[in-house]
C-alpha cells in the first residue's frame, strides 16, 4: 500500500456542513469539513465531545446526509443516492464497530457475524464456514456459540469487528470502538484492527478519544468546532512517540 | 434446524421478552376462540336451517316446470311428469324425490270452513321426506294403501281446531277445475300434525296425489322435492339433475326456491362477516400495540441493523416473520381452549328449548320449523378457520410497525441512543 504512489482514493469530503434541527434548537455540528481517505488509511477522528466524529462517521457511513457540501465513498455521491442504495453500499462496501458493540442478543456470535453474510447473499454453509473463520482469527473460535450476554466487553467488542470485516468490506468505520473496554481489551482490540489493516489492506476510520489508540493511527485528523483542525500523516511507530510527546490528552479533549 | 439467521432472529425475538408474547398470543386466541365458538354455531344453526327446510317440503334441490318459481302457479304441472320422477331418481346421491301438487280449496266441516292450499303428495315418499308428518299428533298418516283411496287427509293441528274437526270426520273438500267448474270431495281427516307452531300447522294440508287430480282435473305433480344427504352436495348433484331434466322443467336449489333460507344465508354471511371484523379489529389493535411497544424497544438495534446494510424489505419480513409465529401461537391456543368445547358441543348438542316460551314452542325462521337443539359445526373447517384467522389477524396487525420499523432512520435512533 505505501508503495503505492496514488493510493485508490476511498472517501472525499468537501465542504461538508450539517446543522442539526429539534424545535428552534439548532446545531451546528459540521462546518465546512474537506478531507480525502485514501484506501490503505488506518484514519483516527479525535476531537472533544462535540466536535462532530460521529456526525463525520455517519455521513461516511451513508447513514446520514450532510446539510451542504458533498461526501463521495467509492466514487458515488452520497446525497444524491436513495435510501436503497445506501444501504446496498454499507452491506457491499462498509462495516460499522460501535461503541457500544450493538450485537443482537439474541443470535450466538458466531450468527451475529453471519448475519450480514445472510443479507449479502452467502449461502448457508459458505456463511458459516467465514463466520468461524473471522471469529477465531479474533480468537474467539471457541466462543462462537455464545450469544452477547455470555462474553466478556472485550470480546464483543471482538465479535462486533467480525461482524463488520467478515463481509470483507473496502471501509471499516468505528466509533469510540475502544471507550467501554478496559486498558488491556483496548489495546488487544487495536492490535487486531491493525493487523486486519495490513492483512487484509482494509481501511479504517475510527473516532476517539483515547490517546493509545490513537497511537496505533497512521493518520489522525483532528477536528474542533465542527472543523478540521489538523491532519497529521504519520509513520505509526513516529506516531507514538509524536502524540507520548504531546501529552496524554492529545487528540482526546 | 432453521438455516436462516433472520428467521432465527425473528423466532428468538419473540423470547425475548416471553410474558408480552404469551400474553399476546393469549389475547388473540381468546378473541379468535369466541369468534371460532360463534362461527361453529352459525355454521351449524345454518346447516340445520337447510337441513330443516330441506325435510320441511323445500328439498335440497327442486325440479318444477319453467317458470313456477317466479308464478308459483299451483296449476303448472311438470312436463312429462312420471319419466321425469323416475330420471330424478335415478342420478346418484339423490336420496328422496317427493312429488307434490297443489290446489287452492275450501275444507268445510258443518258450519265451519277454512281456505287452504292442499298439497297433493306420494303418502309413502312424503312420509320419509317430511319430517312433519313422520310423528303425528293424533291418528295417522296417509297410506297409499288405505282403504279410502285417495279420499284422505291430514291436517295440522290449529286448521283441526278451527274446523272443530276430530280423526274420522268426514270433510268437504271444494276446488275449482281446469274448465272452471266447482269440483268437491269427501275426504276423512286420518291424522293431524302439531309442530307446536300456529304458522306451521297452517300450512298443513296433504291429501294423496290422486285426490288433487281429481279436483282439479290436471294429472300429476307441480314439483319435486329433492332431499340429499347434506346441502355440501347440492353443487355436485344439481348438474346432474339439470341432464336428466325434461325440455320445460328446471332444477331450482333451495336458495332460489326458498326467500327465507336465502334471507337466513344472507343473515349468517353478514353475522359471521360482521364477527370476524370485530375480532380482526379487536386483536389487530392489542397486536399492533404489542407489536409497536416491540419495535420501539429495538428501535437502536434495528438502527444498527440497517447500519450494516440490512433494507427495509428484510427488516419488514422480519416483523411480518415475527406476526407469523405469534399468529400460529395463536391458533394453537385458540384450538387449544375453544376446541373441546366446540367439539362436545357438537356432540352432544346445545339444548336451547329453556329459552322458549309461550304456546309456541315449536321455533320457525320464516315457513321453516327449527329444532331446539343446536349443533355447532366442527371439523376440518374449524382448524382451518383458526389459523385463518390467527395468522390473518396478527399478520394485518404487524405491517404497520413493520412499515414504522422499516422507516427508522438508523443515524438519529443511534445519536438518541448514544
Amino acid at each position: 500500500m505505501s508503495q503505492n504512489p496514488e493510493p485508490e482514493l476511498l472517501a472525499r469530503v468537501r465542504n461538508v456542513e450539517k446543522l442539526f434541527t429539534s424545535g428552534k434548537l439548532e446545531v451546528q455540528a459540521l462546518r465546512g469539513l474537506s478531507f480525502d481517505v485514501p484506501a490503505g488509511d488506518f484514519l483516527a477522528l479525535v476531537g472533544p465531545s462535540g466536535s462532530g466524529k460521529t456526525t463525520m462517521l455517519n455521513l461516511l457511513g451513508a447513514l446520514d446526509r450532510p446539510t451542504k457540501g458533498t461526501v463521495e465513498v467509492l466514487g458515488k455521491d452520497l446525497g444524491t443516492l436513495s435510501k436503497g442504495e445506501r444501504a446496498s453500499l454499507r452491506l457491499s462496501s462498509l462495516g460499522f464497530v460501535f461503541q457500544a458493540y450493538n450485537l443482537v442478543p439474541v443470535l450466538s456470535a458466531a450468527e451475529n457475524v453471519e448475519f450480514v453474510l445472510e443479507l449479502q447473499g452467502v449461502g448457508a454453509a459458505e456463511r458459516r464456514e467465514r463466520s468461524l473463520e473471522v471469529l477465531t482469527e479474533l480468537g474467539l473460535g471457541e466462543l462462537a456459540h455464545r450469544r452477547p450476554n455470555e462474553l466478556s466487553g472485550g470480546q464483543q467488542q471482538r465479535v462486533a469487528v467480525a461482524r463488520a470485516i467478515a463481509a470483507r468490506p473496502r471501509l471499516v468505520l468505528a466509533d469510540e470502538p475502544t471507550a467501554n473496554l478496559d486498558t488491556e481489551s483496548a489495546e488487544t482490540l487495536m492490535g487486531m484492527m491493525r493487523d486486519l489493516h495490513e492483512e487484509h489492506g482494509t481501511t479504517f476510520i475510527f473516532s476517539t478519544h483515547d490517546p493509545r489508540v490513537v497511537a496505533h493511527a497512521t493518520r489522525v485528523v483532528r477536528l474542533v468546532d465542527g472543523k478540521v483542525a489538523s491532519d497529521v500523516h504519520k509513520e505509526r511507530e513516529g506516531s507514538r512517540r509524536a502524540v507520548g510527546s504531546e501529552g496524554p490528552n492529545d487528540g482526546a479533549e | 434446524m432453521i438455516r436462516s439467521v433472520t428467521t432465527r432472529y425473528a423466532l428468538r425475538s419473540l423470547r425475548r421478552n416471553l410474558k408480552r408474547t404469551l400474553l399476546s398470543a393469549i389475547g388473540v386466541a381468546f378473541g379468535v376462540g369466541i369468534g371460532l365458538i360463534a362461527i361453529s354455531f352459525v355454521s351449524g344453526q345454518m346447516s340445520m336451517l337447510y337441513d330443516a327446510a330441506a325435510r320441511g317440503g323445500v328439498g335440497h334441490l327442486k325440479v318444477a316446470p319453467a317458470g313456477w318459481n317466479e308464478s308459483r302457479r299451483t296449476e303448472l304441472r311438470l312436463d312429462d311428469f312420471e319419466a321425469q320422477l323416475a330420471a330424478v331418481r335415478a342420478v346418484e346421491g339423490v336420496r328422496l324425490a317427493a312429488p307434490h301438487a297443489g290446489a287452492r280449496a275450501l275444507l268445510a266441516l258443518g258450519t265451519r270452513s277454512v281456505q287452504v292450499t292442499l298439497s297433493g303428495v306420494d303418502p309413502t315418499v312424503e312420509q320419509a321426506a317430511l319430517r312433519y308428518v313422520r310423528e303425528l299428533d293424533e291418528g295417522d298418516y296417509l297410506a297409499n294403501d288405505s282403504e279410502l283411496g285417495p279420499r284422505q287427509i291430514v291436517l295440522g293441528r290449529s286448521l283441526v281446531t278451527r274446523l272443530d274437526a276430530e280423526v274420522g270426520d268426514e270433510l268437504v273438500v271444494t276446488s275449482v277445475d281446469d274448465e272452471g267448474e266447482i269440483q268437491s270431495a269427501l275426504v276423512v281427516l286420518v291424522g293431524v300434525a302439531d309442530v307446536h307452531n300456529r304458522q306451521i300447522n297452517d300450512g298443513i294440508s296433504q291429501v294423496p296425489l290422486a285426490m288433487i287430480e281429481q279436483l282439479t282435473g290436471r294429472p300429476g305433480a307441480t314439483d319435486i322435492s329433492i332431499v340429499l344427504d347434506s346441502y355440501h352436495d347440492i353443487e355436485r348433484v344439481q348438474p346432474r339433475i339439470v341432464e336428466a331434466l325434461r325440455s320445460d322443467n328446471e332444477a331450482l336449489d333451495m336458495f332460489e326456491v326458498s326467500s327465507e333460507i336465502r334471507a337466513g344465508k344472507a343473515k349468517s354471511d353478514g353475522y359471521t362477516v360482521a364477527m370476524l371484523l370485530v375480532i380482526l379489529l379487536v386483536v389487530l389493535m392489542g397486536v399492533m400495540s404489542a407489536q409497536l411497544t416491540s419495535v420501539l424497544e429495538r428501535r437502536k438495534e434495528f438502527a444498527v441493523l440497517a447500519a450494516l446494510g440490512m433494507r427495509s424489505r428484510n427488516l419488514i419480513a422480519v416483523l411480518l416473520t415475527e406476526g407469523l409465529a405469534l399468529g400460529v401461537l395463536s391458533a394453537a391456543f385458540a384450538i387449544a381452549w375453544a376446541g373441546p368445547i366446540v367439539a362436545s358441543w357438537a356432540a352432544h348438542g346445545v339444548d336451547m328449548s329453556g329459552l322458549v316460551q309461550g304456546e309456541d314452542t315449536g321455533v320457525a325462521q320464516g315457513s321453516v320449523l327449527m329444532e331446539l337443539v343446536f349443533y355447532p359445526e366442527f371439523g376440518l373447517g374449524f382448524f382451518v378457520t383458526a389459523i385463518s384467522l390467527a395468522v390473518g389477524a396478527t399478520l394485518v396487525a404487524s405491517i404497520y410497525p413493520a412499515v414504522f420499523a422499516s422507516r427508522t432512520d438508523p443515524a438519529s435512533a443511534l445519536r438518541v441512543d448514544r
